[in-house]
């Protein structure tokens, strides 16, 4: 069913609208494909590499770093939210009109993995002002090295929501695993989840995806890979650490 | 101008002339001091509207030279014959304002008979009163004029009112003015002022207490400024048919009916919904109208280094991006382009619908400093119906110089019809358009926004 994205260079492209010709385009990296069903990457749209440009640039000042992340999670949660289920709705306009629209259905909740997920809430709240939002704390192990839940505060009721899963850089995906783990034992159905994130490395999200096939998974942008650390290149360093502390 | 690419280009020339390309002129002529510009005031005063303005001839003094300078302390140079005046740059800018362009006015000081390096910008008036003592002299001039008045007063009572203005205004003294008087300005009556009398289409006498004869003057403007707006109501209207026969551009992206993008529609339709959500969900459905008008600017590929020393070839945006938000609807939209550009460059321009013929008017008009420079240029209403507001505006940007692809038509709402009309007049603009409504709605969303 799917392929799994090569390790190796990231596809460069023009970016631009459609019915520009190619030379007027600028060149630039863009996401690398992948075909899981459940994967969604944003349009490449040569605003959003910017935007991106923009948070990878070690020179970017944190106040622009926060800044030009929040654009970036709004689009997400934008695209997002788009999973959601609706049912018709029509109505009449102020001008007497009548309008075939949509109403939208079911509760909703985010849940960010502490602590670069918890920077994707303010993101959320300018698209769903009151929305409830859990958190999940996950730690590396010392002994083990192995991703370990050390805390996590959700509504009782989350069984009965739909769960915007929030952590904007994924690796290996080893804490997003255990955060859906956790979701599922507390009652959430694997396909009521949907994982958002800025960047992510091919063979993680592959391997995620895969793994949870009902689940899905909304990011911005799939990069190159990992290195021997396991970091995201070429990524954009320590999210966390960018946008709370540096 | 440019060449247009066949992509979205129509096979017939399709061009949009506002009201002011057709502007009257009205030249006023007469003797210092027969009260042309009390007459001129009083037409102003009259006709009550903002886009009949008055262009007074003294503007239009040449710079003296040292040697002239001195003489006119003198008052021994002649500010009353013809060669004082630079009929030339008159001329040309009579001519620019007549094609409906932009037209830079010169600045005249008189203590220093010096023409300013500052000049003051003139723009879309659909009537100008010219005013000064040759006004009817050259006749390059007299040929653009559509109506022709001499205005006359008894000569004492011309020197009378001079003395009082010059020392009461411009702190001369009497016998200064007396000695100019005889020298320059009563022979030039008669050589030059006197002989436009007989070219003239209305003598005015006793100039502003003649009341009959400006009211005459002031109903013969106010036919004329309703012929114009019929014109360019009917040839709004010809616009359409012409437009409705094509398909939309390629470089007009309506947003896709994504279900979060109907739902908010559907929210921002529904007379029921409160108006906290109604600005709420406004301002989010903006705010993902200027990011897609964001994809339409300038972008350079830059390498950039990551904190672990890695490179990333993305891009950066290149040049300013600013904004002209068309009053008021465009206001609504300016919180959501504000959480983009949190400091955007932003213009107004305030069109009105007059609401007895649906004729778009321009009222008002602040622009950027340099808005030809920028990369790009939002034009942002809340609301497009007809097409007339935009159209006006698009034509306002590219008359202070930005290019049309430059120009970045952004709407939460449009009729078909209008989006057509504006693309095939301007075929190289982008527009942005968040959903596409039934033709004829009227503005509702502004109203809804601002609650009143």
């Amino acid at each position: 069913m799917a392929s799994k994205p090569e390790s190796g260079p990231s596809p460069a492209q023009g970016v631009g609208p459609l019915y520009r010709p190619d030379g007027e385009k600028p060149t630039a990296t863009v996401s690398k494909e992948v075909s899981y069903d459940n994967v969604h990457v944003l349009p490449q749209t040569p605003q959003l590499i910017a935007l991106l440009t923009m948070i990878r640039d070690k020179r970017t000042s944190r106040a622009d770093f926060i800044f030009y992340s929040n654009r970036i999670i709004r689009l997400l949660v934008e695209e997002g939210l788009n999973h959601l289920p609706v049912v018709e709705q029509s109505i009449t306009t102020p001008v007497g009109r009548s309008y075939l629209g949509v109403k939208f259905e079911g509760k909703i909740c985010g849940v960010s993995i502490m602590r670069a997920g918890e920077a994707m809430e303010q993101g959320l709240r300018d698209c769903c002002r009151s929305v409830r939002i859990g958190k999940i704390l996950i730690q590396r192990d010392e002994e083990s090295c192995m991703p370990k839940l050390f805390y996590d505060k959700l509504p009782s009721d989350i069984a009965d929501r739909w769960v915007l899963l929030l952590d904007p850089m994924f690796a290996t995906g080893g804490s997003a695993t255990l955060a859906v783990e956790t979701l599922i034992e507390r009652g959430v159905p694997e396909h009521r989840i949907l994982f958002l994130n800025l960047i992510a490395s091919p063979s993680g999200v592959a391997e995620f995806a895969e793994r949870f096939p009902k689940l899905r998974v909304v990011t911005s942008f799939i990069d190159q890979g990992l290195d021997e650390k396991k970091y995201i290149i070429p990524g954009l360093g320590d999210f966390g650490d960018r946008y709370y502390s540096m | 101008m440019e060449s247009v690419s066949p992509l979205y280009s129509l096979s017939t020339e399709v061009r949009y002339s506002p009201p002011w390309q057709d502007l009257s002129i009205i030249g006023i002529a007469g003797s210092s001091g027969s009260g042309k510009s009390s007459v001129a005031m009083e037409i102003v005063k009259s006709l009550n509207l903002p886009w009949v303005v008055i262009l007074v001839m003294d503007s239009f003094y040449k710079t003296l030279t040292a040697e002239q300078h001195q003489k006119a302390h003198a008052n021994e140079y002649d500010f009353d014959c013809p060669e004082s005046i630079d009929f030339d740059i008159l001329v040309d800018t009579l001519r620019d304002l007549k094609k409906g362009k932009r037209a830079n006015i010169p600045v005249y000081s008189f203590a220093e008979h010096q023409r300013q390096p500052n000049t003051t910008t003139l723009y879309s008036p659909r009537v100008i009163i010219l005013e000064g003592i040759l006004a009817l002299h050259d006749p390059r001039i007299v040929e653009m004029l559509d109506v022709k008045i001499f205005v006359e007063a008894d000569m004492d009572v011309c020197l009378g009112r001079r003395i009082l203005r010059d020392v009461r205004e411009r702190g001369r003294d009497i016998e200064g003015i007396i000695k100019q008087w005889f020298e320059f300005v009563k022979p030039s009556y008669t050589r030059y002022v006197e002989p436009q009398r007989p070219i003239s289409d209305i003598i005015i006498p006793r100039g502003i207490e003649n009341t009959t004869a400006i009211d005459m003057v002031v109903k013969h403007i106010q036919r004329k400024l309703q012929e114009k707006s019929d014109n360019h109501t009917e040839e709004l209207r010809k616009l359409g048919l012409v437009a409705a026969e094509v398909e939309l551009p390629l470089n007009v992206h309506v947003l896709p009916s994504t279900p979060q993008f109907v739902g908010m529609n559907t929210i921002l339709q529904n007379p029921e919904t409160e108006q906290e959500d109604f600005i709420f969900y406004f301002d989010r459905l903006v705010s993902i109208l200027i990011e897609k008008a964001l994809d339409m600017t300038l972008y350079v590929s830059a390498n950039v280094e990551t904190p672990q020393g890695n490179t990333y070839l993305g891009l950066h945006p290149k040049g300013t991006v600013s904004a002209v938000a068309i009053l008021r609807g465009g206001s609504c939209m300016e919180t959501a382009l504000k959480r983009s550009i949190p400091d955007c460059l932003t213009g107004r321009v305030l069109i009105q619908t007059n609401e007895s013929n649906e004729e778009p008017e321009l009222h008002y008009l602040k622009l950027p400093s340099q808005i030809e420079e920028h990369a790009t240029v939002l034009l942002i209403d809340s609301q497009m119906s007809s097409g007339g507001a935009a159209l006006m505006a698009v034509r306002v940007l590219i008359d202070y110089g930005v290019e049309q692809q430059r120009i970045v038509f952004v709407t939460c709402a449009a009729g078909e019809r209008g989006l057509k009309r504006l693309t095939a007049v301007y075929p190289r603009i982008n527009v942005i358009v968040g959903r596409i409504e039934e033709e004829g709605e009227p503005r509702w969303i502004e109203k809804r926004y601002f609650g009143c």
